[in-house]
């Protein structure tokens, strides 16, 4: 088989980095259909803004092409690449444009006081209409928290990162993630129930 | 009735969500939450955000066209690749018939310099007409004795 029809599960990530040092245009082609959508997820966490999680990672990916040969495989290609996506958000310049936008308060009343329950699957239009009223009231709130925070939370729901992980691709200790992840959900929780006092 | 053991802290609650608590007292929680509506409240609603803050993500990740970044990365991708050639060949990239004129006439006056070999004029001329639309000189070379003829159309 040719090497540029090589398909990506054929190959393991050390061969993918060896090519990737090598310039091959499959390589990076590859390296992109398989960590697009995981590092856009991680970029959209920090940014909320899908324009500009696109953007970081777009950055993300000619970095990477970049700094390929610096890449010596201590850890896996997936922390390296969350590590420079993290990087990225962080050092993203516009992020005080993104602040204003998400402190910016919808006028909508909502009421959010059967949406902790379990079960909401219905066709219900009421209900999906709280269901939505819900997700932008979570969002705006999310919007809200500390960036230091919100990375934090974005690290252990949507990439599963254990405690220790997390502590150890932030460099803060296992106690501070614990406390960082707690402060965010009870923060999100109060000012959901907030919103619901206020509502009704 | 069973009687109702001690509410636990949200923090734990939180690290409870996250299977971050010891084996034994991951089961007491866990059999704490079986019998205290507050508690479970607390716990659900802890899932609650997490899933609802994944779909979301999800959701709008899912309405970016994947081919859109790989169009984004094609223009950056190869000026990087060009710049790159450049340096490795940045000798040939620009000018490059001044540049080996450049070498080549170091090349020779350094050989003419280190070996002697400058051109040495004619030792004489032998015979020289100059009409009204040319001229001719015969020439002869000091050493070798070479006869050179040379013609100009004036």
């Amino acid at each position: 088989m040719n090497k540029l029809e090589t398909s990506a599960d054929d190959i393991n990530e050390h061969d993918l980095v060896e090519r990737l040092k090598k310039k091959q245009p499959w390589a990076f082609n590859a390296l992109v259909n398989q960590y697009q959508n995981r590092l856009l997820k991680i970029a959209y966490g920090i940014t909320l803004d899908r324009e500009d999680s696109l953007e970081v990672v777009q950055d993300v990916f000619i970095s990477v092409f970049k700094n390929i040969h610096t890449f010596r495989q201590d850890a896996s290609l997936a922390t390296w690449l969350r590590k420079i996506t993290i990087n990225q958000c962080l050092n993203w310049k516009r992020r005080w444009k993104r602040r204003f936008k998400w402190n910016h308060k919808s006028i909508e009343s909502v009421d959010d006081s059967t949406l902790f329950k379990a079960d909401n699957n219905t066709n219900d239009p009421e209900m999906l209409y709280r269901e939505k009223q819900f997700e932008k009231n979570l969002m705006e709130a999310i919007g809200k928290l500390p960036e230091k925070i919100r990375l934090v939370l974005v690290l252990s729901v949507f990439e599963g990162l254990t405690y220790n992980d997390i502590a150890k691709a932030l460099n803060i200790k296992k106690g501070t993630v614990s406390s960082r992840l707690h402060f965010a959900r009870k923060n999100l929780f109060d000012s959901l129930k907030t919103n619901d006092t206020r509502d009704n | 009735m069973t009687k109702k053991s001690k509410c636990h802290s949200s923090e734990n609650i939180s690290r409870f969500v996250d299977k971050e608590l010891d084996h034994d007292f991951y089961n007491e929680v866990a059999q704490h939450l079986d019998h205290c509506p507050d508690c479970r409240k607390i716990s659900e609603a802890y899932k609650t955000l997490s899933d609802v803050f994944t779909d979301h993500a999800h959701t709008q990740i899912s309405k970016i066209d994947p081919g859109i970044l790989k169009q984004k990365l094609v223009s950056p991708l190869e000026h990087i690749e060009k710049k790159s050639m450049g340096n490795f060949f940045g000798i040939f990239s620009k000018n490059i018939y001044l540049k080996l004129a450049s070498i080549t006439a170091i090349l020779m006056i350094s050989l003419y310099t280190l070996q002697g070999y400058y051109p040495k004029g004619p030792s004489a001329i032998v015979k020289s007409v100059d009409t009204d639309f040319a001229s001719v000189m015969i020439i002869e070379t000091q050493k070798e004795k070479h006869t050179i003829i040379w013609f100009s159309e004036t």
